[in-house]
């Protein structure tokens, strides 16, 4: 049996609990193949021009697992709310009913809802939607196919923050892999940056058009939220004092916080589609105190219109900003330094031997 | 000094909607607060918001810190607003504003009331702290005439949605709306309010209406403050009498006040959200926050009530909408009723609405030939 896996929204933080879950019930998890421009425009026919971008994308991912991949079972699972009171985007939360009224196939449509603001609609209950639809009720074996779940999704995370890139770990969670090795970087980079934004919109590289790429090219470290661990982004809140409102807010305000006072990131690239609402109120919060902090901030917007060019150059620009201002800072700190010994009245055989 | 900030003078204000000042005022009163009305909605409130919020932020907010800048600037020191999880950006608004104020240089307080758990007992809480009024039994009468002006209000407005396509003399029963408004505003206690009513009730029946007009009838539906306020919906419902439609809406006043405040054991009637989500049942499962649920549920009840159309208003960029509007269509072509979105942000212009809401008008019209026309033989020969 096989089931179908938008490469879209929650796929980027969830998929390998979902693989894990998902083989060890003996369902074979099928995925959409990569954006590509032609995802983005099917997608944008379904539904109204001020969606967001990343719902646009998934469902192109539907269309193209029906259409091109003949899959006739598509899991789409709603995430209202993570924690009690704290609840998702309306377009997370209504996205199984979105595919239902606007993807006009025939198809079976998996829709369970994870709510931990409601009493009986925790994790089993959620796992429990998902499987029984496939045939499969017998709870103990959900139980235990969550454990598989759940070894696939440590893994999975125990690999982002040794530092490995995303689709390298994505991949070894799709083989079954594990690799607890960290990797040898030898490179120096004079310039570190920290880049903050949904999975969904910094791993699609049609999305993010290969943001980090772009910034190995251009000599600069790129630190991703998913370096973090939860009590590090926790203590980003405080930081831009305020607290958790969006479910999906430790990648983006929590790890925008902790880079914040971290000395040695230079500066912060945002990224966001235009039209997403959680990101209009937090970027202009990581944007009054990155201001407050002294940090460089480049917000980059992004639709399905935007152009490649544009992009490259604000992040050239950003770059040679921030190396700028290191080099007048590394200058003022030696000049003042300088001084400082000069004052000491040094011998002046020593101030002499300095000059040659 | 935090020991001055306490003992000065108190001076209480709130955002603007519609008429909600008006009950609202008449609760604060009850309760001796002094209170600084910002000028109702307008363009100079929409510009001031504007300049000071993030550039896709939603409507509401912008018109919310307008006012908020507005009141502060007659001298208010005290700001009301309330939150409640689980909707949408609103959570944020009152945040997000008094950070953006206190930057502006403005020294006030803010009062958030959290609809989180205990509603009732957290509204006369903050209100007597709002208010400095420790007294519980004036809190229990002012929410008493509160309640009575929202009912009042809308009992006035419901009959107002009914004459307004049928008068001969356009505007007529407009006049008599206003002034019962201001008689409500003014009344002291319940026995007044309801004299009110009762005059403007019987003002009403002077109306000159054409009985034998055919009138289309239309639901209104969408994001509540986007409905309830004439400025930012540009007089909508106005548009449409003038056009010859009535207009149905759901979301008045006392239903969205009773819906957050009255507790679920002591309500009788069912909702218009219970009623809502009941009739969206085959479109839409989940509650997603907003009024989506609104939207999608009385969309399907106007189908199953067999009104001519819906006309769904929202602000630009509003999440929760914006889902309603993307399923819209489907049920409009499902139930077979024509639907319209209908966005407003602060660069709508009215002229545009009104050309849209004529097109539409026309649309309803036509199809109400067409049906007439060509009457069912057959049951198999349905058009």
């Amino acid at each position: 049996m096989k089931i179908g896996i938008p490469r879209g929204m929650n796929y980027y933080n969830y998929y390998p609990f979902w693989y894990g879950f998902f083989t060890y019930l003996g369902i074979e998890p099928v995925l959409s193949s990569p954006t590509t421009k032609k995802t983005i425009s099917r997608g944008s026919e379904l539904v109204v021009p001020e969606t967001c971008l990343p719902v646009k994308i998934f469902m192109g991912h539907v269309l193209d697992l029906i259409d091109n991949k003949g899959i006739d079972v598509i899991y789409v699972p709603s995430h209202q709310s993570i924690a009690p009171k704290i609840y998702n985007c309306s377009k997370i939360r209504g996205l199984p009913d979105l595919v239902r009224n606007v993807v006009k196939r025939n198809f079976l449509l998996i829709e369970p809802t994870l709510d931990k603001s409601e009493k009986n609609q925790g994790l089993y209950e959620y796992l429990y939607e998902s499987a029984a639809p496939l045939g499969i009720t017998d709870k103990k074996l959900i139980k235990k196919a969550s454990k598989a779940g759940w070894e696939a999704q440590n893994n999975f995370t125990a690999m982002l923050r040794t530092g490995m890139n995303f689709h390298k770990a994505m991949n070894n969670v799709a083989k079954g892999k594990f690799i607890n090795a960290v990797e040898e970087d030898n490179r120096k980079y004079p310039v570190n940056v920290a880049v903050i934004s949904h999975g969904y919109n910094l791993y699609d590289s049609r999305v993010s058009m290969g943001i980090f790429e772009k910034l190995e090219k251009l000599d600069v470290k790129a630190y991703i939220p998913e370096h973090l661990s939860i009590e590090q982004m926790k203590k980003g809140f405080p930081v831009l004092n305020t607290n958790l409102y969006w479910a999906n807010e430790y990648e983006m305000t929590g790890a925008a916080g902790y880079y914040l006072v971290d000395k040695n990131i230079d500066g912060i690239l945002t990224l966001t589609s235009f039209g997403c609402g959680p990101d209009s109120i937090m970027i202009e919060r990581i944007t009054r105190f990155a201001k407050k902090y002294g940090k460089p901030l480049l917000n980059l917007t992004v639709d399905e219109h935007t152009g490649e060019a544009g992009f490259i150059t604000r992040l050239e620009a950003f770059t040679d900003m921030i190396v700028r201002r290191k080099r007048e800072s590394i200058i003022k700190s030696f000049s003042r330094q300088f001084r400082e010994t000069k004052e000491e009245k040094l011998p002046q055989s020593q101030v002499a031997g300095f000059k040659q | 000094m935090p020991g001055s900030n306490y003992k000065r003078k108190r001076i209480v204000s709130f955002p603007r909607m519609g008429n909600i000042h008006i009950p609202i005022c008449a609760l604060l009163k009850e309760m001796n607060a002094e209170i600084i009305l910002a000028p109702p909605n307008n363009k100079q409130a929409l510009t001031i918001g504007t300049r000071y919020s993030p550039e896709t932020m939603c409507l509401p907010y912008k018109m919310n810190l307008g006012n908020y800048i507005q009141a502060l600037d007659q001298g208010a020191n005290i700001l009301l607003m309330f939150q409640a999880p689980g909707t949408c950006r609103l959570g944020n608004y009152a945040k997000m504003a008094e950070m953006k104020l206190k930057e502006l240089g403005y020294d006030f307080e803010m009062i958030v009331f959290d609809l989180y758990g205990g509603k009732f007992k957290e509204i006369v809480n903050k209100f007597s702290r709002a208010t400095d009024n420790k007294s519980i039994t004036r809190a229990v009468k002012g929410i008493k005439i509160c309640l009575a002006k929202f009912n009042a209000l809308d009992k006035i407005e419901k009959e107002l949605f009914y004459l307004r396509p049928r008068e001969k003399n356009f505007g007529e029963a407009e006049k008599i709306y206003n002034k019962g408004r201001n008689l409500i505003n003014k009344a002291q206690n319940t026995g007044e309010v309801k004299a009110a009513v009762d005059q403007t009730m019987a003002e009403y029946k002077q109306v000159y209406i054409d009985k034998s007009k055919e009138i289309l009838r239309i639901y209104l539906t969408g994001e509540f403050f986007v409905l309830l306020d004439p400025f930012v919906n540009m007089d909508i419902e106005k548009e449409l009498g003038r056009l010859g439609a009535e207009v149905d809406r759901q979301i008045m006043l006392s239903e969205w006040m009773g819906q957050s405040l009255i507790p679920k054991w002591l309500r009788k009637k069912e909702t218009h959200k219970e009623r809502a989500t009941r009739t969206a049942k085959r479109y839409m499962t989940r509650i997603i926050g907003g009024e989506c649920i609104e939207s999608v549920g009385d969309a399907v009840y106007a189908a199953e009530k067999k009104l001519d159309g819906v006309v769904h208003a929202t602000p630009f960029n509003c999440i929760p909408e914006i889902m309603s509007q993307c399923i819209l269509p489907h049920i409009s072509r499902k139930e077979e009723i024509p639907v319209i979105s209908l966005l407003v942000d602060e660069h709508t212009g009215k002229a545009g609405l009104i050309t849209r809401l004529e097109a539409f008008i026309d649309l309803m019209n036509r199809n109400r030939r067409e049906f007439r026309h060509c009457e069912p033989k057959t049951p198999a020969d349905v058009c």
